[in-house]
């Protein structure tokens, strides 16, 4: 304090270590995300093949965005994706939400439960989707093994391949592997509910429906909210299960805006990295608006 | 931010009544049948993997005559395989990519969570890192990999190392700001006063207090390297570097007649996760659940 610097300098000194800690993160992460994303929406623009070993980009304007509607195989991944998008959650918010509360309310075994359900989470997409191809296997799965063993050879379909049973199939899949995440997920928000209120909701008399509709539900809302966007999300973007499950066949029956992306933009030599990028901006705006659409059609809902 | 570190104490006082066996019975019943849904594929997986392909085809949900290592040993020893080496590609990349993903969260969480480091647009620079958070990995990876293709490093381990860094920076920046920003300031003022400098004062004494934060980064960036499937195989197309994720759909496609092998990779390639998951089950569902940030 006796020697005060310059009141210029000592500004000076104060940049230089946030530069240090703050610098090295923002610039990486400029780098290597930031600028792959603004340049994702430039190639939707453009059509960038590779000529000669080097990728060579012309602009064409709305061309990309105009072809997607009229590409069949696109509009079916949309669908099967969107219908994913809303069965999935539901689904999986529905069973998360009553596992939850069990859990909370210490049914007998609850332990054993929560430690069982979790494990999904431990393993990769790759090992649920192949583990699952083998299981929905139509000779040898050990689906329709079941059923021929128990007498209901008619139920033993050709899951995978067959038109309408894959998707559902693939639904199945990914909420057996997420189910327990959600569940996690909203058990922690409801053990973060203050004790007190629950000890007063009980001093007053409250039975134990009143005070989990009456306080528990409306506490935890907050929460549901975050689960149900991870959770869609999660539809959204879902790769590795699809991929290893069914590759997205039989026929794109399967088929999502991930796996289609992956496709066109590396698996088929169509050679064009633009057309894939459109697909890919066009639907981070899908999932922007649906993220924004749960938000305000849900988030107050329950408050008052 | 929702926080799994509490669930263990959830309150007792409206403990669910299940009075009488009937009531018992008809709760458990479900709820052992979910739960012989979850379990069962990874009996089979295993079952499967101590079994020829033959006797697999023939009855799908024997036993096995006698335990045979034999899968297992085929896959570690046979180099035609080489399971080996794509483990120890599925290590290195993980690893670099962790430790660039700690060295850069770590002090970037610092700078954001400590509030002497507080500047005019802080919240706009830290929002801008949180804007990935959540996103589609679509909309970044196709110029990630003319990227990559650019600098001559598509496969090489440095491609998925720097890639799968960047990817994981804005949610583990975000848990080390939070978990600075908890820790109390008088260490920091002791250090300064001492003539520590501030990069000093965050190695030799601010660092070793966020232990808890870089063990939950660690393992919840850890698991998802590890079982990264979409940059894996868009980055690495070269057999020889691929990672175990990318190995076990090529033994598919290629051994796909052998999937008494294929068995045998999928239990070999979860036993790391298994591992530290029985090692620490707690710290390993907070780190899983740490990642579900509002937003």
């Amino acid at each position: 304090m006796f020697f005060r610097k310059p009141a210029q300098q000592q500004q000076r000194n104060r940049w230089i270590p946030i530069a240090i800690f703050i610098g090295p993160v923002m610039v990486y992460y400029l780098a290597f995300m930031i600028y792959p994303f603004f340049a994702t929406i430039y190639y939707s623009f453009n059509t960038i093949t590779p000529v000669q070993g080097a990728l060579t980009t012309s602009f064409v304007g709305l061309k990309n965005y105009i072809s997607l509607f009229n590409d069949k195989v696109f509009l079916l991944s949309v669908k099967n994706t969107l219908i994913w998008s809303v069965v999935g959650p539901a689904l999986e918010m529905t069973t998360a939400l009553t596992l939850a509360f069990l859990i909370y309310f210490k049914v007998p075994l609850h332990r054993f439960y929560r430690t069982a359900w979790f494990t999904p989470l431990l393993v990769s997409g790759v090992i649920v989707g192949l583990v699952f191809r083998w299981i929905f296997n139509n000779e040898w799965g050990l689906l329709n093994a079941s059923l021929r063993a128990v007498g209901l050879e008619g139920w033993a379909l050709n899951w995978l391949g067959r038109r309408d049973t894959p998707l559902m199939v693939v639904i199945f899949v990914h909420y057996w592997a997420t189910f327990g995440y959600s569940m996690v997920l909203l058990l922690a928000g409801l053990s973060a509910i203050p004790e007190e209120l629950l000890d007063a909701a009980k001093v007053d008399g409250a039975s134990l429906l009143q005070t989990v509709m009456r306080i528990m539900i409306p506490m935890l809302w907050p929460t549901f909210i975050t689960v149900l966007i991870l959770s869609f999300i999660g539809k959204m973007r879902a790769f590795h299960v699809v991929w290893a499950l069914t590759g997205g066949g039989p026929m794109h029956f399967t088929e999502t805006v991930a796996t289609y992306v992956q496709k066109r933009a590396f698996g088929w030599s169509t050679l064009d990295l633009g057309y894939p990028s459109a697909m890919a901006v066009l639907w981070f705006g899908v999932v922007m608006l649906g993220v924004g659409l749960i938000n305000r059609w849900l988030k107050h809902r329950v408050e008052y | 931010m929702i926080s799994a570190a509490d669930f263990r104490d959830v309150p007792r006082l409206y403990r669910l009544r299940v009075r009488g066996w009937l009531a018992k019975v008809g709760i458990t019943l479900p709820l052992m049948l979910l739960t012989l849904v979850v379990i069962i594929p990874f009996v089979w997986m295993i079952l499967m993997s101590f079994r020829t392909t033959a006797e697999i085809l023939n009855d799908p949900f024997g036993l096995p005559e006698t335990l045979r290592f034999e899968n297992y040993v085929k896959l570690i020893f046979d180099p035609q395989i080489g399971f080996g080496r794509y483990f120890w590609n599925s290590i290195v990349v993980s690893g670099g990519a962790l430790l660039v993903t700690l060295i850069l969260s770590t002090l970037g969480g610092y700078g954001f969570g400590r509030s002497r480091y507080d500047f005019k647009f802080r919240g706009w620079v830290f929002g801008i890192l949180l804007f990935a958070l959540m996103l589609p990995p679509q909309i970044f990876y196709i110029p990630q990999f003319t990227m990559m293709s650019r600098f001559g490093l598509l496969n090489t381990y440095w491609a998925l190392i720097l890639i799968y860094a960047a990817t994981a920076l804005p949610v583990s920046t975000y848990l080390m700001a939070t978990y600075f920003s908890q820790l109390p300031s008088e260490l920091e003022d002791a250090a300064q006063i001492d003539g520590c400098s501030h990069l000093q004062t965050f190695f030799k004494v601010m660092l070793p207090l966020a232990r808890p934060a870089i063990m939950t980064v660690t393992l919840m960036n850890f698991m998802s390297f590890w079982n990264e499937l979409l940059l894996a195989i868009t980055l690495v197309t070269d057999p020889g570097m691929r990672t175990i994720q990318a190995a076990m759909m090529m033994f598919v496609g290629e051994h796909g007649s052998n999937y008494a092998i294929a068995a045998a990779s999928l239990v070999l390639s979860m036993l790391p996760t298994l591992i530290l998951y029985l090692a620490m089950s707690d710290k390993f569902i907070e780190g899983l659940t740490a990642g579900a940030v509002k937003g």
